[in-house]
């Protein structure tokens, strides 16, 4: 008996030392590797060279994506917007001119090829077209190196020319945003579906409870006046038999 | 209607307030509901009226800084009014805007009622649909105002929250609003001035006093206490001056006009309307 207890008592302080340990161990240090299999370091290198995918070690948890690293080591991001990851691999997305080959291109608009792309608020409130932002011909797919609309320089090339200061961070921001109802939007930008879906059930619920509860309420209290006003006419046929019928007043 | 005895249910703060929340609910509605409707020729013109886009938006965020600053007096008004020494009694007693147990059981007897399964709930001062009310609007203010700030100045947001957060802040903002209009302009307008004995308008948030006799139908705990406590001598209270009513009645008539067009353009135009 004794030892039984004081063996519990041992497994218990073991694991609450091992959790303890594991809270308060501090993080492996990257900097002792010299092959990259590190994500920060990958992500930096990435993020100051621009070259992507030169190693054939992916990223693991992390997003492909370039974010501020201050902002995200600082504020960790519990579903990272992850662009595309639902979506094949774009050759078009690479190359310098993304319409090289595209038959009839100079003669149509963007917005009739690229429909979805022309529903946003900078496009339809803002009053901007396509080109302030995409520039000229020929039109660079946004993963081009050289792109202006590259992740790595978006935000000094194309955003800042109107939003003075803009940083990494604020280039983050989809000016092209997903459909958020959209199931491929779950795995590209988790956050925005979810808030959909929390948005939607909660407008749809207080709007049916409280939409029925008026209804059937008013509905009632009219029936009931309706009942009220009708009484008094089989009493004036015959006064002397029924003093007041009995309503039940509630039912 | 001033020959009936009238006692009082809202002090001139909660009028006030109350007020202050119509008229600028309203210009956020029709501002907002112009700029997000903007692609379509109803909203170029509503927002012409406001002298273009960036006046709209103008607006739209000075009234927006200014429910901010309302909500925050507000706040303090409440604070003060509680009684801190006997805070658990002030809190939780039936004068007080907190949900409560009874509103639960009321719920129940409400629907119970409905289906005309036994009596109506008997109410105290406040019933849950008033409070629910209430706290839909303090906890849709705050919600508004934390997505609003970031996105009225989106560079300085992008310094304390990854830029991608203002995406998710915009469809909170657009979905709460919505809620709020529909919610304001269907349910409470119904319950305001449809309901019988309402019709044509609620007057009480206006005047500030209610009839006696019709009180006792309608919350007779209340009046009950009242007379318990021998506090109903002390509430009852002059009607409103005639010029008043007038003066209500075309306020308020005019911001129920503008209510149910928004409500409209909403049902109209609900193909335009992107809330992400
Ligand atoms: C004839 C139809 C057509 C027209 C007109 C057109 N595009 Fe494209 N665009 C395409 C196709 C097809 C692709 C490659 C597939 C894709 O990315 O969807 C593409 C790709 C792109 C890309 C690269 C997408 C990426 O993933 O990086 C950009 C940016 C782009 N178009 C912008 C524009 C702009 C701006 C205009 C107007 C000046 C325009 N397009 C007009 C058909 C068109
Ligand atoms: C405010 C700047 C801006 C404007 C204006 C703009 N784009 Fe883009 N576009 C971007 C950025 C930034 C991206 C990178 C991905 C993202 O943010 O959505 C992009 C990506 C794209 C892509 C790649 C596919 C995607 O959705 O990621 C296409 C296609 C495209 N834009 C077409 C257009 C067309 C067509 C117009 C005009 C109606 C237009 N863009 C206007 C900034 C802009
Ligand atoms: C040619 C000028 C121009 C460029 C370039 C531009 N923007 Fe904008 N941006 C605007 C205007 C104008 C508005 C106001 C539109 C509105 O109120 O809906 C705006 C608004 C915004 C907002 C606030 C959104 C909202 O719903 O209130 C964000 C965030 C934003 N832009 C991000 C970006 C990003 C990220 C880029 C770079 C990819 C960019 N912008 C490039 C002109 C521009």
């Amino acid at each position: 008996m004794h030892l039984r207890r004081l063996l519990r008592k041992a497994v218990l302080q073991a694991a609450l030392g091992l959790l303890g340990a594991l809270v308060l161990w501090p993080p492996a240090a990257p900097a002792q590797e010299e092959v990259t299999s590190s994500i920060r370091r990958y992500r930096e290198r990435e993020l100051s060279t621009g070259y992507y995918e030169e190693y054939e070690v992916k990223p693991r948890r992390v997003r492909p994506f370039v974010g501020a690293p201050e902002v995200v080591r600082r504020y960790p991001s519990v579903t990272p917007y992850r662009p595309r990851a639902a979506v094949e691999p774009n050759v078009r997305s690479r190359m310098e001119d993304s319409h090289a080959g595209i038959q009839f291109y100079e003669l149509r608009r963007c917005e009739e090829c690229h429909v979805e792309e022309a529903k946003h608020s900078h496009t339809t409130r803002g009053n901007l077209t396509c080109r302030q932002c995409h520039g000229g011909e020929p039109i660079a797919g946004i993963n081009y190196y050289y792109s202006p609309l590259n992740p790595i320089r978006r935000h000094a090339y194309v955003c800042s020319k109107c939003h003075e200061g803009a940083n990494i961070s604020f280039a983050t921001y989809l000016v092209h945003e997903p459909k958020a109802g959209d199931p491929a939007t779950r795995k590209t930008f988790a956050s925005l579906y979810y808030s959909n879906w929390f948005m939607y059930l909660l407008i749809v619920g207080t709007l049916a409870f409280f939409g029925l509860h008026t209804l059937i309420w008013v509905g009632k209290e009219s029936y009931h006046a309706m009942r009220e006003k009708m009484k008094p006419e089989p009493q004036a046929k015959s006064p002397p038999e029924k003093p007041e019928p009995e309503e039940p007043e509630n039912e | 209607m001033n020959d009936q005895v009238r006692i009082v249910r809202f002090n001139i703060f909660d009028r006030v307030f109350h007020v202050f929340i119509m008229v600028t609910f309203l210009i956020q509605a029709v501002t907002g509901m112009g700029r997000l409707l903007y692609a379509t020729s109803w909203g170029k013109f509503v927002v012409n009226l406001f002298g273009g886009y960036g006046g709209a938006t103008t607006v739209h965020n000075t009234v927006g800084i200014l429910m901010i600053i309302g909500f925050v007096i507000h706040i303090a008004y409440v604070l003060a009014k509680v009684e801190w020494k006997s805070w658990r009694k002030s809190l939780f007693d039936a004068d007080s805007l907190v949900p409560q147990r009874a509103d639960v059981v009321h719920l129940g007897q409400k629907v119970r009622w409905f289906f005309g399964m036994g009596p109506p709930p008997a109410f105290d001062r406040w019933t849950y649909w008033e409070k629910f009310d209430y706290w839909a609007v303090f906890w849709g203010l705050p919600l508004l105002a934390i997505t609003g700030l970031p996105l009225m100045y989106p560079l300085a947001a992008s310094r304390i929250m990854p830029g991608w957060v203002l995406n998710v802040l915009v469809l909170f903002h657009r979905a709460e609003a919505l809620l709020a209009m529909l919610y304001i302009f269907i349910i409470h307008f119904t319950i305001g001035h449809l309901r019988r004995g309402m019709f044509p308008m609620n007057e009480c948030m206006f005047a500030g006093s209610v009839e006696l006799e019709k009180e006792r139908e309608e919350k007779p705990l209340w009046i009950a206490r009242l007379e318990e406590e021998g506090r109903l001598e002390e509430a009852i209270v002059p009607g409103p001056p005639y010029w008043y009513r007038v003066m209500y009645f075309i306020f308020g008539y005019t911001a129920l006009i503008v209510g149910l067009y928004l409500l409209l353009t909403i049902i109209i135009y609900r193909n335009y309307i992107e809330w992400h």
